[in-house]
C-alpha cells in the first residue's frame, strides 16, 4: 500500500481522461504555409507576383517571382521571392542577411518568423517574433505573428494578443493590417462555437480585404466553415464557389472545412474535403499530410501511407508527416486479428499480442454488449482497437506529434490507446481506459459524430463510474475546489473547457464536470433521459436547444439544478475541505511513523468526509493497513472491499486484498480480485500463474487454459509450469491430444518435474507412487 | 547446449557420492547510506544462508561486511580462503555494494581504501579450484568482466560496462534465484548459474519495465560453463547419501537424461509423432526411476526437507 506525501497527492489518475478527440485539431493548421501577407507595407515590387499567386496563376506567379529574385536589389524582396518559389533554404539565408545588416529591423524578423512558422519550426519562429517585439513592442505584425503561432499551436493566450491589436481598429496608421486580426479572431470564435462573433469578425475582415485589395480567400474559407457548422449547406457552397472563382487552385477552402469536420469528429467528411483540397491544389502539402493522418483515423493504412508519402515529397520538414510515416512502418509489423460476434479487429505489438489479445477482445465484447443494451444501438461496422507499447507512437498515430498527455483516443469505430506495457505499473488502468473509449464509439456512432465534446466525454466518464471495471465516482478534490469557487462552466459553454482552456487543468476539470452532469441527469431524471439527451444530437442542434428539448428547462435553470445536486452529493467535503485535509495529513503522518493505532481515527474521519477519494494517498488504504497492523484483519478486508467498490484500484492494495481473502478462506472472492488485476497489470506472469491455478482448482478449465496460454505467451522464465497448466486444462476439457502434447513439452524442458511426471504416469495408466 | 548438458551430467556423476565442497566468499561493501549498508549486509547474509541450505558447511562460508570488509582484511581473509580451497572444490565469490569506474580502473568501494579491479583479479587467481564463479553485483562492475574471466571461471556482472554507475538491483534477484524454486527452470531441484543468471536478468529487466524507467543496468555473463555450476539445491537434490544402490540408480538416471538430450538434438530432423512417442517412452522410464530414487533417499536419510512434488 502506498504512502504519499500530501504535497504530491491527488491527481495521479486525471491524465487518463485527458483523452479523446481533442489533440488533432491543433496540428492541422500547423502545417499551413503562410499564404497571405496582409501587411500594407509589403513591398510593391511583390504585388504583381502576389496577385498571380493569389489568383491561382501558378506558372505566371513562379515566373514573376523568379524574375524578381534575379533582378531585385532588395534582399528582403529576394527572400520573399525565394520563399514564394518554394526555395525556403535560400529564403532563410536571405532573411538572415537582412537581419544581420540591420539589428533593429522589425519587419524582416517578423517575415523570417513567418517562414519558420510555415516550415514547422515553431520555437525559432517564436524567438524571432519575440525579438521583433523587443525592438518594437507595439508592432502589429509581430503581435499577429505571435498570435498566429499561439493560435495554431493551441498554446498561450492568442486571444488577448488579438484583442489588443483589434483595439487599434480606429488607428489609421495600423489600418489594413487588421484583416489578419479579424481572421484570427474569427477562427478562435469559430473554434469555440461563438458563431455570431465569428461572423462579425469575418464580415469586417472581408470588407477590409475588398476595400484594400487584399486576398479574401481566408475569409471566404472561414465563412464557408461557419456555414458548415451552422448546417447551412447552400450558403457554404456559395463561399466555396466564390473562393474558387477568385482562385480555382485554392485548396485552402476545403482544408478549412476539413479542419472543422475534424473538430467535430466527422472524419469521413473531413477526408472528402481533404481529397478535394489536394485535387484542386496537389502541392498543398499541409492538406496532403492531414489527408494521410485523417485516413489513418479511419483505419485506411494504405491510403494514409500514399497521402503521407506525397506530403513528404513536397514538405520533408513536417514532423507530422515524418512521424506518421515512421509509425506506419511499425504498424506494418503489428499482429492483426479479427474476432467475430461482435466484429472486433485488434492491432497489437507482436511482442505482447498473444498475451493481451484475449483480454482486449473480452473487455471489448463486454463493453459492446453493455452499451448496445444501454443506448439501443448496435455497431454498424467492426470496431478496431490498437494498443501501443510506445506512448510516442500512440501520440504520433493520434495527432502526428509525440508528447501528448493522452491515454486513448477514439475516431469513430477506431480506438487507439497506450498499452499497459508502455506505462509504469499502477499508474494506468488499461481496462478503464478501453471502457471509456468504447463508450465514445457508441456516442459518436449514435449521433453520426454530432454529439458535443462535453457530452461524449461526460458519458464516457459516467460509464467508467457506472458500468466500467472501476465503479465509483472518482472525483478529484481539485474539481470540487473549482466548483466551490463557482468556476464550473455553464453546460451550454462546457465545450470551451476542452477546446480553449482558460487555466492549466481545465481540460481535466471539464472531463469531471461532464461526467458529473451525466450522473446528475441519471439521478434526477433517470438514465433514459441521458439517452434522450444524446439522441437529440442525431440531428444538428446545440447543447442549449438539446437541454431545453430534453428537460423542458432553460440551460441556466439546468445549471442551477446541477449546482444543487453537487452541493448535496458532495455536501461534507464541500463543507469541510480543511478538516478533510487535516485528517488526511494526520493519518499520513501517523502512518509514516508506523503508529498504526493513531492512523485509524483520522483515516476513518477523512474517509467519511470524502468517501469518493480513492486516488493516490487515499485514506481507505491507510485505514486498511492500520486495521491489519493492529490485528483487525476482518475490518482491513472490509475496508479494502469498500475502497474497491468506490472505484479504488491501486494494484498493491488489490494484491494485498487477494492475499487476505485467501488467508481468510474466501478463495472465490480472492480470484475475483486477481481477475480485476488483469485489467491493470496484464503482463505480470505471476498473476496468470495464480489465476490459472485457481481456475483449474475451481473447475473452470476454459479460463485456466486462457491464463496458462497467456503465461506461455509472456515467455515467462518457467515455461514448464505454463505447459503443465495447459496440459491439465486440456485434460479437463477432454482434449487428450493437446494435453499430451503440452505435457511432453513441459517435460521436454524439465524432465524431472514431479507434478508433470505424475500426470504423464496417470495418462499412461502407470502408478504414480 | 547439448555439450554443456552432457558435461553437466558428467559433473553430476563425478560428484557422487561424495561431491566436491561448495565454498563461498561473499563481501558486502561500503553502503554510504544506512539504507544501503543494511541492504548490502542482508544480501551477503542471504548468500551465505542459501549456500548453507545447498549443503555448504559453515567452515566453507566466509562473509565480510562492515568494518570486517576493509581492504587489508579482505586480502587477508581471501588469501586464507584460497589456501584452504582444493582443486576439486567449487568456489563462488560474491561482491555486493557500490563500484566505481573512472575510465581506467574499477574500484569496489570498501570502508577505508577501495580495492581495485586488478587487485581483486590477483586474489581470484590464487584460487586453485577448477570450478569458479564470481558474481560482481556492484555498479560499474561490467568494467572488469573481460579481465577477470578465465576458462574455468564464470564471471557475472550486474552491468554491461563501467559506465553503468547507478546503484544496481541485480544482487536482490540473484539472491531470489538462490532461494526460490522459481529459478529452477528444468525442475531438477538444482539451480545452475545459468538458470540463476537468466532469472535475475529477467527480473531486473521486468522491474525497470514495470517502473517505466530507463534501464540503468544490463547484466553480463562470461566464461566457464554456467550450465554445470550448481549454485543452489533444493529438496532431495540437497541430499547426497553415500550408497551404492543409489549410485547405480543415479547412473541409470544420467543415462536416460543423456538419451533425452540426444533425442532433443535430433528433433528437427525427426517426424513429429515419432519424436514425441520416443520422448514419452524415455520420460515415463525417467519418471518411474525418479520415484525409486526418491524412495531410496527417503530410506537412507529419513523424511527429506523437500516434498516430492518439486514444489518444495
Amino acid at each position: 500500500m502506498a504512502h504519499v506525501d500530501l504535497r504530491t497527492r491527488l491527481f495521479v489518475r486525471t491524465a487518463r481522461w485527458a483523452c479523446a478527440l481533442l489533440v488533432s485539431f491543433g496540428v492541422l493548421g500547423a502545417a499551413e504555409a503562410q499564404e497571405f501577407d496582409y501587411d500594407p507595407n509589403r513591398s510593391p515590387a511583390l504585388r504583381p507576383c502576389d496577385e498571380h499567386r493569389n489568383r491561382g496563376r501558378t506558372t505566371e506567379a513562379r515566373t514573376c517571382y523568379e524574375q524578381l529574385l534575379r533582378s531585385s536589389n532588395d534582399l528582403q524582396v529576394q527572400a520573399e521571392a525565394a520563399w514564394a518559389t518554394g526555395d525556403v533554404r535560400r529564403a532563410n539565408e536571405l532573411f538572415r542577411e537582412v537581419v544581420r545588416a540591420d539589428e533593429k529591423a522589425v519587419r524582416p524578423r517578423v517575415r523570417w518568423g513567418r517562414l519558420y512558422l510555415s516550415t514547422h519550426q515553431f520555437s525559432d519562429a517564436a524567438a524571432l517574433f519575440r525579438e521583433a517585439l523587443e525592438i518594437d513592442a507595439d508592432d502589429v505584425q509581430a503581435q499577429l505573428g505571435m498570435a498566429r503561432l499561439l493560435s495554431e499551436r493551441f498554446e498561450g493566450d492568442a486571444r488577448s494578443i488579438v484583442s489588443e491589436v483589434l483595439k487599434k481598429d480606429g488607428d489609421r496608421a495600423v489600418g489594413n493590417s487588421l484583416v489578419e486580426a479579424h481572421i484570427l479572431a474569427a477562427r478562435m470564435d469559430l473554434d469555440d462555437g461563438r458563431y455570431e462573433s465569428a461572423e462579425r469578425s469575418l464580415e469586417r475582415a472581408l470588407s477590409l480585404a475588398e476595400r484594400t485589395k487584399q486576398p479574401p480567400l481566408e475569409a471566404y474559407a472561414l465563412l464557408a466553415a461557419l456555414d458548415l457548422m451552422r448546417g447551412d449547406d447552400k450558403s457554404q457552397q456559395r463561399w466555396v464557389d466564390r473562393a474558387l472563382e477568385y482562385n480555382p487552385r485554392y485548396g485552402g477552402v476545403f482544408e478549412m472545412l476539413a479542419h472543422y469536420e475534424v473538430m467535430r469528429r466527422r472524419y469521413r467528411e473531413a477526408s472528402e474535403w481533404l481529397k478535394r483540397a489536394v485535387d484542386v491544389q496537389p502541392d498543398r502539402w499541409s492538406a496532403q499530410a492531414e489527408y494521410g493522418v485523417n485516413l489513418l483515423r479511419l483505419g485506411d493504412v494504405k491510403g494514409a501511407r500514399q497521402a503521407l508519402e506525397r506530403a513528404y515529397s513536397g514538405d520533408p520538414f513536417s514532423a507530422i508527416t515524418v512521424n506518421s510515416l515512421r509509425v506506419l512502418d511499425k504498424l506494418e509489423k503489428y499482429s492483426v486479428a479479427r474476432a467475430s460476434s461482435p466484429d472486433i479487429i485488434t492491432w497489437l505489438d507482436p511482442k505482447e499480442a498473444d498475451a493481451m489479445r484475449p483480454y482486449v477482445e473480452d473487455l471489448a465484447r463486454k463493453s459492446i454488449a453493455t452499451f448496445s443494451r444501454r443506448y439501443g444501438f448496435e455497431p454498424q461496422q467492426p470496431v478496431t482497437i490498437e494498443l501501443y507499447p510506445n506512448h510516442d507512437d500512440f501520440a504520433v498515430r493520434t495527432a502526428g506529434l509525440p508528447g501528448i498527455g493522452l491515454l486513448g483516443v477514439t475516431f469513430g469505430y477506431l480506438v487507439a490507446m497506450d498499452s499497459p506495457s508502455g506505462r509504469s505499473a499502477g499508474d494506468f488502468h488499461w481496462g478503464s481506459t478501453l471502457w471509456h473509449e468504447m463508450a465514445h464509439v457508441f456516442t459518436l456512432s449514435v449521433t453520426d459524430h454530432r454529439v458535443p465534446r462535453w457530452l461524449s466525454e461526460g458519458i464516457s466518464v459516467f460509464e467508467e463510474w457506472r458500468t466500467g471495471p472501476t465503479p465509483g465516482v472518482a472525483v478529484t478534490p481539485r474539481t470540487l475546489d473549482v466548483f466551490r469557487e463557482g468556476k464550473f462552466l455553464p453546460v451550454a459553454r462546457l465545450d470551451e473547457g476542452f477546446i480553449r482552456p482558460d487555466y492549466g487543468d481545465q481540460i481535466q476539470v471539464s472531463y469531471m464536470q461532464s461526467g458529473l452532469i451525466c450522473l446528475f441527469i441519471e439521478q434526477r431524471w433517470g438514465f433514459d433521459k441521458l439517452v434522450a439527451l444524446l439522441r437529440q444530437f442525431t440531428r444538428d442542434t446545440t447543447t442549449s436547444t438539446a437541454v431545453e428539448a430534453t428537460f423542458r428547462m432553460s440551460p441556466a435553470d439546468f445549471d442551477k439544478e446541477f449546482a444543487t445536486f453537487m452541493r448535496e452529493r458532495f455536501a461534507r467535503i464541500l463543507a469541510e475541505p480543511k478538516e478533510w485535509e487535516r485528517a488526511m495529513l494526520a493519518a499520513h503522518e501517523a502512518a509514516q511513523k508506523e503508529q498504526w493505532d493513531q492512523v485509524i481515527e483520522p483515516a476513518r474521519r477523512a474517509s467519511e468526509i470524502f468517501p469518493d477519494y480513492t486516488l493516490q494517498g487515499s485514506t481507505w488504504l491507510l485505514l486498511a493497513q492500520a486495521y491489519d497492523k493492529t490485528g483487525k484483519r476482518p475490518e482491513a478486508i472490509r475496508t479494502l472491499q469498500r475502497y474497491r467498490e468506490l472505484g479504488g484500484w491501486d494494484p498493491g492494495a488489490l494484491r494485498k486484498l487477494a492475499d487476505w481473502l485467501d488467508e481468510a478462506g474466501q478463495s472465490e472472492q480472492s480470484a475475483e480480485i486477481l481477475n480485476a488485476l488483469i485489467l491493470i497489470e496484464p503482463l505480470d506472469a505471476s498473476l496468470h500463474a495464480k489465476l490459472g491455478e485457481r481456475y483449474q482448482e475451481s473447475g473452470k478449465p476454459h479460463e485456466a487454459l486462457r491464463e496458462y496460454q497467456v503465461l506461455l505467451a509472456l515467455n515467462a522464465h518457467d515455461t514448464a509450469a505454463a505447459n503443465l497448466g495447459i496440459a491439465r486444462a486440456f485434460q479437463s476439457l477432454g482434449d487428450r491430444a493437446n494435453s499430451r502434447r503440452h505435457l511432453l513439452e513441459a517435460l521436454e524442458t524439465a524432465p524431472h518435474y514431479r507434478p508433470a511426471q505424475d500426470l504423464l504416469l496417470e495418462l499412461n495408466g502407470k502408478p504414480t507412487q | 547446449m547439448i555439450v554443456a548438458r552432457a558435461l553437466l551430467l558428467t559433473f553430476a556423476l563425478a560428484a557422487l557420492p561424495a561431491h566436491a565442497a561448495l565454498r563461498v566468499f561473499a563481501v558486502s561493501g561500503l553502503g554510504g547510506e544506512p539504507e544501503y549498508e543494511r541492504r548490502f549486509q542482508e544480501q551477503a547474509q542471504a548468500v551465505a544462508e542459501a549456500a548453507r541450505k545447498s549443503g555448504a558447511s559453515p567452515e566453507n562460508i566466509v562473509i565480510l561486511s562492515g568494518e570486517r570488509a576493509r581492504r587489508d582484511a579482505l586480502e587477508r581473509e581471501f588469501t586464507a580462503f584460497a589456501r584452504d580451497t582444493r582443486k576439486e572444490d567449487q568456489v563462488a565469490v560474491v561482491l555486493i555494494g557500490h563500484g566505481s569506474y573512472d575510465g581506467t580502473d574499477y574500484r569496489f568501494n570498501l570502508p577505508g581504501p577501495d580495492i581495485t579491479g586488478p587487485q581483486i583479479a590477483a586474489l581470484l587467481d590464487r584460487l586453485p579450484a577448477q570450478e569458479q564463479l564470481v558474481v560482481n553485483a556492484t555498479s560499474s562492475s561490467g568494467a572488469v568482466i573481460e579481465s577477470w574471466k578465465r576458462p574455468n571461471r564464470i564471471v557475472i556482472t550486474a552491468t554491461k560496462s563501467g559506465g553503468e554507475r547507478t546503484a544496481t538491483r541485480f544482487a536482490q534477484f540473484w539472491i531470489e534465484a538462490l532461494t526460490s524454486p522459481e529459478a529452477d527452470r528444468d525442475k531438477n531441484e538444482t539451480v545452475t548459474a545459468e538458470e540463476a543468471y537468466a532469472f535475475a536478468e529477467r527480473k531486473v529487466t521486468d522491474t525497470f519495465k514495470s517502473d517505466a524507467a530507463l534501464a540503468t543496468e544490463h547484466a553480463r555473463m562470461e566464461g566457464g560453463n554456467p550450465a554445470r555450476f550448481v549454485v543452489a539445491r533444493f529438496g532431495n537434490a540437497a541430499l547426497m547419501p553415500d550408497d551404492a544402490v543409489l549410485a547405480a540408480m543415479l547412473q541409470e538416471q544420467a543415462g536416460i537424461e543423456q538419451r533425452i538430450e540426444d533425442l532433443k538434438g535430433r528433433k528437427a530432423s525427426m517426424d513429429r509423432d515419432q519424436y514425441y512417442n520416443e520422448l514419452e517412452r524415455e520420460l515415463i522410464t525417467l519418471a518411474q526411476l525418479d520415484r525409486r530414487i526418491d524412495a531410496r533417499k527417503a530410506v537412507l536419510t529419513g523424511p527429506s526437507a523437500g516434498g516430492p512434488d518439486g514444489t518444495r
